[in-house]
Parts: C-alpha cells; sequence; structure tokens
C-alpha cells in the first residue's frame, strides 16, 4: 500500500464511521455516545482551529476561546434577545466571530511567539470578563438558556434540532463543511504559503509573499472555525455561558490539538476524541483523572512534540511505499 | 473618603505581595524563554503548604520559613523533570507548563480538598486608621515583601551566584564558555521562581482563601505586571505591580471591580502593541 492509499482508506473510514454512528454506536456501547460523538466533534473544531493556526502558520493562540464564546453568544442572544429564527441566528453568531477575528487578528498577528499567545490570551479575559459584568445580555456565570426554533418549517413538515437524528446529521454535516473547506484551504496556493510563513517568515517575505496578510487570513479563516464550533455548541446544548469564554477551555483545546498531531487535518479529531473518551470512561471511576490529562500533555510535548498523529504519519512513511503523487505535510 | 484610603492601602499590599510573585514569573521568562501557565498554581501551592504548616505544627511563622524551601525543591524538581526535555522547544513550554498546571491542580485538590479554607492571620489586633479597624496583619505581609524582594535584588547584583544568572540571561553562549554552568543556573532560577511564588503564597494566605483553584486568579495580574512592567525588566515588574493594584483598588471604591480589571487588560494589551519592552523602557536602560 502506498502512503496515499492509506491516508485515502483512513479518511473514508472516518467518514464511513461518522455516518453510521447513529446506528452502530447504539448496537456496541450504549445510545448516549452518539451524543458524545457529537460532543467530539464540535470540540475538534475548536482543536482544528488552533491547529490551523499553529501546525500550519506557527502561531500558538491560547484565546480561541472567545471566537467560541462569541459564535455561542451570537446563537443564544439572537434567539433570546432578538427573536431570530434558526439560520439568521447562526449566521449572527459565526458573523460575530469572524468579524471579532478580522479586528483581533489585525492587532494580534503583528506580534508572534510569546507575544502573540499573551495577547490571545488577553483579548480572550477582556471578553470573559466583559461577558461575566452584563449580565442582562449575556446572563454572565448563570449562562442563557433558549429555546432552539425549527431548522426549516414547509407547512406542516418541521425540521426541529431536537430530533436526536436531525441534531446529529445536522452537527456533522456542519463540522464536515468546515474540514472540507479547511482541507481546501491547507492544499491551495494559500495553505502552501501558511506553511511557508511557519518555516521561515523571512525568508517568505523575501520570496514576495505578505507574512501579515497571511498570518491574519489564517487567524479570520481559525476564528470562523472556532465561531461554527461555538454556535453548534449552543445548538447543542442549548445555552451559551461566560464560563466557555475563559482561557482554560482555549488551553483545553490546545491540549486536543498538541495531543492529536499539529499539522495534520485529523489529529485534531483523533486529539479531542481520545481525550473526551478518556475523560466521559474515566471521571465517573476516578475523580482525579486529570492528574491523567496533565501527565499525557506533558509526555507528549516531551517524547511526541508531534503528536499521536504525528506518530501515525511517521509509521506510515516509514512501512508504506512512497506513492509518486505524495506530498509532504498533506494528508 | 475613609474606605478609599482602605482600599488604596490594600492596593499596595496586595501589589507588593503581586510582586513577589510576578518578580518569579519575570526571572523564569526572562531567562529561561518560557511562559510558565503555572505560575499561578506555584502561588497556590505556596498557600496550601502553609495550611498544611499550620495544620500540623499550629505555628504559622514556621510556613514562612519551611514553605519557600519545600517550593524551593519542587521547583528544581519540576525544571529537571519537564523544562528542561522541552528546552529547545520554545513555543511547546506554554503547553508542558498548562499540563503541569492541571497537574498540581489535580493533586491539591486530591490531597487537600475542593473546599476553601480560612486562615486566621497570625496577628489579630487591628489599629485605627482614618477611622476604619486596619489589621497589622497587611502591614506585616507589605513589609514581609519588601523584605524578600529586597534579598532578591541583593542577590541578583551581589553574589556570584545572582551575577551568573545575569550573565547566562545576557548571552548563554559566551557564560557558557566561560565556565558558568547555565543548565544548573536554569535549575537554580526556576527553583527560586517558584520559592518566590510559594512564600507569596504564605504571605497571601490570611488574607486570600486557600483554595486550590487560587492560582487561576492571580496569574493574569502576575501577567499584567510582567507585561505592562516590561518582560524581564525586573524593577519594572515591581513598580507595575504595585501601581496597578493601587488602581484597581481606587477604582473598585467607586465602580465593579471588573471594569477595573478589563481596563487594566486593554492597558497591557497596549503596551504590548505599542511599548513590547514595557512603558518603563528606556528610563531604566
Amino acid at each position: 500500500m502506498t502512503t496515499t492509499t492509506i491516508h485515502r482508506v483512513g479518511t473514508l473510514l472516518l467518514i464511513l464511521f461518522t455516518l453510521s454512528a447513529p446506528w452502530v454506536l447504539p448496537i456496541f456501547v450504549d445510545s448516549f455516545w452518539v451524543d458524545i460523538y457529537s460532543e467530539i466533534l464540535i470540540w475538534s473544531l475548536l482543536a482544528a482551529s488552533v491547529n490551523l493556526l499553529f501546525g500550519y502558520v506557527g502561531l500558538l493562540s491560547f484565546g480561541q476561546a472567545l471566537f467560541f464564546g462569541l459564535g455561542m453568544y451570537g446563537v443564544a442572544v439572537g434567539i433570546a434577545k432578538f427573536d431570530l429564527s434558526f439560520w439568521p441566528a447562526f449566521m449572527f453568531g459565526v458573523a460575530l466571530a469572524t468579524g471579532m477575528a478580522v479586528i483581533a487578528g489585525a492587532l494580534a498577528v503583528r506580534l508572534t511567539w510569546h507575544y502573540f499567545a499573551i495577547i490571545t490570551v488577553v483579548f480572550s479575559l477582556i471578553f470573559y470578563f466583559t461577558a461575566l459584568s452584563w449580565k442582562q445580555i449575556t446572563g454572565g456565570d448563570d449562562g442563557l438558556p433558549f429555546s432552539v426554533p425549527p431548522i426549516v418549517s414547509i407547512g406542516d413538515f418541521e425540521l426541529v434540532i431536537t430530533n436526536p437524528f436531525t441534531q446529529y446529521f445536522f452537527i456533522v454535516l456542519m463540522v464536515g463543511a468546515c474540514y472540507a473547506l479547511m482541507s481546501r484551504v491547507i492544499n491551495s496556493p494559500l495553505g502552501r504559503a501558511f506553511v511557508t510563513v511557519r518555516e521561515n517568515d523571512t525568508r517568505a517575505a523575501l520570496i514576495g509573499l505578505n507574512v501579515y496578510l497571511i498570518r491574519l487570513s489564517a487567524f479570520v479563516l481559525a476564528g470562523f472555525i472556532a465561531g461554527v464550533a461555538g454556535a453548534l455548541f449552543a445548538f447543542f446544548g442549548r445555552y451559551a455561558s461566560a464560563s466557555y469564554m475563559f482561557y482554560h477551555v482555549s488551553g483545553e483545546a490546545v491540549v486536543w490539538a498538541i495531543i492529536g498531531g499539529v499539522g495534520t487535518l485529523f489529529g485534531p479529531i483523533l486529539g479531542t476524541g481520545l481525550l473526551i473518551v478518556l475523560r466521559e470512561e474515566l471521571s465517573s471511576v476516578w475523580d482525579h483523572y486529570l492528574l491523567l490529562v496533565g501527565v499525557a500533555v506533558i509526555v507528549t510535548v516531551i517524547f511526541a512534540p508531534r503528536g499521536v498523529g504525528g506518530v501515525f504519519v511517521a509509521l506510515v512513511q516509514k512501512y508504506a511505499k512512497p506513492s509518486s503523487s505524495d506530498k509532504e505535510g498533506s494528508q | 473618603m475613609d474606605l478609599v484610603i482602605a482600599l488604596g492601602l490594600n492596593g499596595i499590599v496586595w501589589g507588593l505581595i503581586i510582586a513577589l510573585i510576578a518578580l518569579g514569573l519575570s526571572i523564569i521568562f526572562g531567562l529561561l524563554d518560557i511562559i510558565n501557565i503555572a505560575h499561578g498554581d506555584f502561588f497556590m501551592v505556596g498557600t496550601v503548604l502553609a495550611w498544611a504548616v499550620l495544620e500540623t505544627t499550629g505555628n504559622y511563622w514556621l510556613a514562612f520559613f519551611l514553605v519557600p524551601i519545600i517550593g524551593f525543591g519542587m521547583g528544581a524538581l519540576i525544571e529537571y523533570a519537564v523544562i528542561q526535555p522541552i528546552k529547545n522547544a520554545a513555543a511547546l513550554s506554554i503547553v508542558a507548563t498548562f499540563g503541569l498546571s492541571i497537574i498540581l491542580q489535580e493533586s491539591v485538590r486530591a490531597t487537600y480538598g475542593a473546599a476553601p479554607n480560612r486562615i486566621a492571620a497570625p496577628i489579630e489586633e487591628t489599629f485605627l486608621l482614618f477611622g476604619i479597624q486596619y489589621e497589622y496583619y497587611r502591614i506585616f505581609a507589605a513589609l514581609v515583601a519588601i523584605f524578600a524582594i529586597c534579598v532578591f535584588f541583593a542577590f541578583l547584583h551581589k553574589t556570584k551566584l545572582g551575577t551568573w544568572m545575569r550573565a547566562v540571561r545576557f548571552d548563554p553562549e559566551t557564560a557558557t564558555a566561560m565556565g558558568i554552568p547555565a543548565r544548573r543556573i536554569y535549575m537554580v532560577t526556576f527553583a527560586i521562581g517558584f520559592a518566590m511564588a510559594a512564600l507569596g503564597g504564605v504571605v497571601a494566605a490570611p488574607i486570600t482563601t486557600v483554595d486550590f483553584q487560587a492560582g487561576i486568579d492571580i496569574l493574569p495580574f502576575c501577567f499584567m505586571a510582567v507585561i505592562i512592567g516590561g518582560l524581564g525588566n525586573l524593577e519594572g515588574t515591581v513598580a507595575a505591580a504595585v501601581l496597578l493594584a493601587f488602581v484597581e483598588g481606587i477604582i473598585t471604591s467607586f465602580a465593579d471591580p471588573t471594569f477595573a480589571r478589563i481596563g487594566s487588560l486593554c492597558l497591557m494589551s497596549a503596551v504590548l502593541m505599542f511599548r513590547p519592552h514595557g512603558i518603563f523602557a528606556g528610563a531604566t536602560r
């Protein structure tokens, strides 16, 4: 088998599993794992937005929760306060996150390394505290619950998200679209420019790439993805809360991305999946399972800085026949 | 008006404690080039150790000596086990210290418990200050913080080890070539950083609560002091910590404390954007 075949088969298996999960998971484990899997898919988008910035342009953001939170609040406030219907609320949330990404990014991507990490935390903290104190709009720490309007309603026919099947496939569709978009961008000339900037920004500038604009577009795309994740999570949980904007949520996303493997498209799903399954399995048995997460993070950083996905890619490249069309770094 | 004075004074006391903790953060950043997300938890470990010392011996004063020593040992151990192996991947150090932060918080929750505790101040007397009963302990806490900061600066400028630390920070390669054991200096620096945060914890424990999440609130404040004072500018860090806490204290007397926090964070982003070496850059060097 060549490396590309392995990657194609892997992707196909992932898609098949995702599409059949509502029928397969209740047979083998329990039907509540379908909900867990939708949660994994949503959170993996947040990890993917970290991965897009760190894995492809080399900027470590510790503030992606800001865009997640804005996507979430956009939906919740749109429905609860402005009486928007389903799609306008969805778009409002995503637009809010993307708009904020444009503004925050325009300032933040002027900085790199530690400074970039710090300023992204600071931005997310500013809005976290704002959301906490602006209680009449955001509900503060208590959160803002709402009831979701139907996705479409034509005459008597209504598609509502309270139906588990509808909810699952709506989430799969949206998450899938985001991954398709990311894959499209990563394999485009812009994606190549991302990697060039990551590897050496001075040389990238010397060959005529606009480093600032490239970093900004990655930041805006990451903000958009995180915003979609937040909006989906608002529909999933039917509420929004300021606590999802705290830097610990951003930190968790970074952990998922790092353990899954940065710089690979599906690494974030792997990392998010592993850690959320670990949480679900262990938290009821052992109250302090987070100790294990902390150790796993440190061990990964020391021994496998490219994460589980990176180890897999390395193994594939070692044992599979290289294919002629195999491109470095793309999966 | 009385309230303003008391809150302003509280701000200065708190600012001095923060300065002590933030100095540790600043030397770790300046020397090891590491953003230490776990630094707030070092402080938290200090408060919990102080509580443990009080519980076992019944004497709080012992904590002032014992806890920094334990902190120094823990710091050296962590540097050896976690920081040294990732020395070459600076960006990942943030992630590793985040993992460290999870471990510290969770082990404290597992042993000490999740419920916050209050410690009675070892000096319980109060005195009348502009019509308000003010605790002597807070004045004492400020004095301890000032003393520790002075000792630290004296150590940095007057001893051989301190000079080595400054040399390694200035140019690690030349320092190594001159025979300075740079690796050991990194370890000592990290250990001193931990010890200072832990001492800050001992000093602050009777003023605040002992809680496994205490570090989460303190960390952003320490970062603000370090950034606004200038990364690696130690005198600037102290000045910024005291100034910020004082201003926040004053603002708290007439507005929601969250607004004060948001204001400081906005100031911090402005400093990062336009004066990345801190607002005191040029004044000291």
